[in-house]
């Protein structure tokens, strides 16, 4: 009790701690690092307060007498460690890989897994943009979701260990620094678990920053659960054997050992530690029966037969003891044991939870040439920008292309790659809420007509609001003028137009980004999660620019299609670059390379169909 | 290429169905329930759902489940040949969206073909020889 209450101050003070550095701290870094800390001290102080108040409750059930006590009441069955490796399918980046190094549970225990993310809206110029992004949010996400899930399992011995949600304190937010959103959960129990790799469901939260991370719906993990009786040594003892079916006098006397699903009986107890294989095992699983029979008129104890079915044939074996007390501990220990069975499948067989080693890289998948793969991987250190490894990236492929052979990454967005059906991908919502009031656009904000949708196949599809006024508004809005590509000359739709054809206005995502941000917090400074960007912006940076005059009042309103935010900035500067670099917050740089990195994305947009919603 | 550049469509002869769907009002905005793909600005060979290849009409791609659309029968991968008369099978993305979103008008009226359509009629007229 106690040692709870010790955690929970600990956990206090980490968390002030947390707080003042977010308030202190000026670097990026340190906000998100912060942040994750505060993020995480909360649950956990949460999850212990719940803990505290079930252990109280329990304690008030004891002092209640209750009238029937069945032979099993106050058995328990024995904890187990539970361990699981996940990993999350992410759009731009295969996958995300997280590893917990277990934590005891009973076998009714709960392991709610929430998927948390933080928005990094600054440092959105042009050019180290996207590997900022990508790596910001990828370690964010690597690190904050894989201390979450800690967090979320850490507390105590008992199940559940879901986030402390019911616990009435409430624990003081700070109102700057980067928050930490929750994307999605699901919630695993003893049934999920498998010595294998499964798909689970994600709940996605529906709030407006899910839209904001392409999380395909699901995630794929590993449940593995060692309960003690499987790993432990439950009872050990010197017994009597005999083999039902022979002569009754034959009794051999063995040193046994009950664990996991047998007893194993050796010839000298120093065999067991040294690994000598047992004399004689005697399956003890669910199927097993056994008894305490009337004493034996020939020896001392107590007899008690094990019967197990192997095929078609029952084989018993009779056990005897030394005396009466030691019956009745086997008998207890054997009770236990089967209670133990709770633990189900992982009664089976021993599962192996590994100890994830320190600083393990993601399991090495064949080179699949997916673009956002080399784009983490050359993440890694940081030192090549993605403008680099888009132009390398489109180097290779037009030798390629001349050689015919299509890019593999490209079949993720085809519709018949059978990778993409049964994945369920979200899509994003878009939309602009906020606006800088001196923006001479008009701006209204609309709301997502439903965010719940699921598009066919592995399409992308964008939700977005859609203005119905676009008519009465403006003459043409400016998505209204955004056409998609040019059409393919080869199979390769991106790669084929030649820069003769791209619009020379093409946005790029971080110019996008930027505007929006710019837009919606002319302060700058303040780290606040935006929601407003769709995740397709992530990914498509159309041209924005259009052939037709656009009219000045027509901006922002719609946004039809998928990254129809590449339309507001076009329109807004009809000759001049968006204002990226100006309202980019505190923490952007310009680069030079702007223009051809907005040419390269322009080009490898996957997504050139247009859809929209009505 | 614009629409005025755009070679003339060819003639089509279709089986059609009358799809009549009221406009859900949400907020501030009027819904159908349905998105929609193709058009004569887009690429053509992305398009799942039509049969031709290098046909760039105006396709259903998807149904929110319990709206209008889908209340009145619109499915997936319909093409919409009109849209409260006006022609949608020669017409960019974007008109065809325009077409389906009018503010004033809380009724659309289409006239959409589907596959299953052209072969419950082919096969009904293969059951009876005498047309």
């Amino acid at each position: 009790d106690s040692d709870i209450q010790k955690k929970i101050d600990h956990e206090i003070r980490m968390r002030d701690g947390a707080c003042k550095l977010l308030a202190a701290c000026s670097q990026r870094d340190q906000a998100l690092e912060a942040a994750k800390s505060l993020q995480t001290c909360s649950t956990r102080i949460m999850a212990y307060m719940s803990e505290l108040q079930r252990m109280k409750e329990a304690q008030v059930m004891q002092n209640v007498p209750r009238s029937d006590a069945g032979p099993m009441d106050g058995r328990l069955p024995c904890k187990g460690k539970v361990a699981i490796s996940l990993r999350i399918p992410l759009m731009w980046k295969d996958t995300e890989y997280f590893k917990n190094k277990g934590n005891e549970a009973s076998p009714g225990f709960e392991l709610r897994v929430e998927l948390y993310s933080c928005c990094s809206e600054d440092d959105y110029s042009a050019g180290s943009t996207p590997r900022k992004l990508a790596s910001k949010l990828s370690s964010s996400l690597g690190r904050s979701a894989g201390k979450k899930l800690r967090a979320a399992m850490e507390p105590g011995a008992c199940s559940p260990v879901s986030n402390g949600g019911a616990a009435p304190l409430l624990l003081p937010v700070p109102s700057v620094g980067p928050k930490y959103h929750l994307l999605a959960h699901t919630t695993l129990s003893l049934s999920h678990v498998q010595d294998s790799f499964r798909t689970h469901d994600f709940t996605i939260s529906g709030n407006e920053c899910s839209y904001w991370l392409p999380l395909y719906g699901s995630m794929c993990c590993r449940l593995a659960a060692q309960p003690h009786c499987m790993t432990q040594r439950m009872m050990g003892g010197w017994l009597k054997v005999k083999q039902c079916g022979g002569d009754p006098q034959t009794w051999t006397k063995v040193y046994a050992v009950l664990k996991a699903t047998s007893l194993f009986c050796y010839q000298r107890q120093e065999d067991v530690e040294a690994n000598v294989e047992p004399a004689l095992t005697i399956g003890i699983n669910k199927e097993t029966r056994i008894r305490a029979s009337e004493k034996d008129p020939h020896s001392k104890g107590q007899n008690i037969c094990i019967s197990n079915r192997y095929g078609g044939e029952e084989v018993t074996h009779t056990l005897n003891t030394e005396s009466r007390e030691d019956t009745h501990r086997w008998m207890e220990a054997f009770w236990q044991h089967f209670y133990d069975m709770q633990w189900r499948q992982c009664c089976d067989d021993l599962m192996k939870i590994e100890l994830p080693s320190p600083r393990k890289p993601a399991p090495v998948t064949p080179k699949q040439g997916s673009l956002y793969h080399e784009m983490i991987e050359s993440s890694d250190d940081l030192t090549s920008t993605v403008s680099d490894i888009l132009a390398r990236r489109m180097q290779e492929l037009e030798l390629r292309s001349q050689l015919g052979t299509s890019p593999t990454w490209m079949s993720v967005f085809e519709e018949n790659c059978p990778k993409s059906t049964g994945l369920s991908f979200r899509p994003c919502s878009s939309r602009l809420s906020g606006h800088s009031p001196h923006s001479p656009h008009c701006l209204p904000s609309r709301s997502p007509v439903s965010p719940h949708r699921r598009p066919q196949l592995g399409l992308l599809a964008s939700d977005a609001s859609l203005t119905s006024d676009s008519d009465s508004h403006c003459s043409t809005s400016p998505c209204c003028r955004r056409h998609g590509w040019p059409e393919p000359s080869s199979n390769f739709p991106l790669l084929s137009s030649s820069p003769s054809r791209l619009r020379p206005r093409t946005l790029s995502l971080d110019a996008k980004l930027s505007t929006l941000r710019g837009r919606g917090y002319g302060g700058g400074g303040t780290f606040q999660c935006s929601c407003q960007p769709p995740s397709s912006s992530l990914l498509a940076p159309l041209p924005a620019a259009s052939r037709s005059p656009l009219s000045q009042r027509s901006t922002q309103t719609t946004l039809s299609c998928s990254s129809s935010t590449s339309s507001n900035s076009s329109s807004n500067s009809e000759g001049s670059h968006s204002p990226e670099s100006s309202e980019g917050g505190p923490f952007s740089r310009p680069s030079p390379a702007r223009r051809s990195l907005r040419n390269l994305r322009a080009r490898l947009d996957p997504r050139n169909w247009l859809q929209s919603q009505v | 290429l614009p629409a005025q550049d755009q070679p003339a469509g060819k003639p089509v002869t279709a089986v059609v169905q009358k799809i009549e769907i009221q406009k859900l009002r949400q907020g501030d905005n009027l819904i159908l329930g349905f998105s929609i793909g193709g058009g004569i600005d887009q690429d053509p060979g992305q398009n799942p759902f039509s049969e031709d290849k290098s046909d760039k009409g105006i396709y259903v791609t998807r149904i929110t489940p319990g709206g209008p659309a889908e209340v009145a029968d619109l499915r997936v991968g319909d093409k919409i040949m009109q849209v409260n008369g006006w022609d949608m099978t020669v017409v960019t993305h974007d008109q065809a969206r325009k077409k389906l979103t009018k503010k004033k008008e809380e009724v659309v009226r289409l006239l959409i073909t589907r596959k299953s359509l052209e072969e419950a009629v082919k096969h009904s007229k293969g059951c009876h020889p005498r047309q």
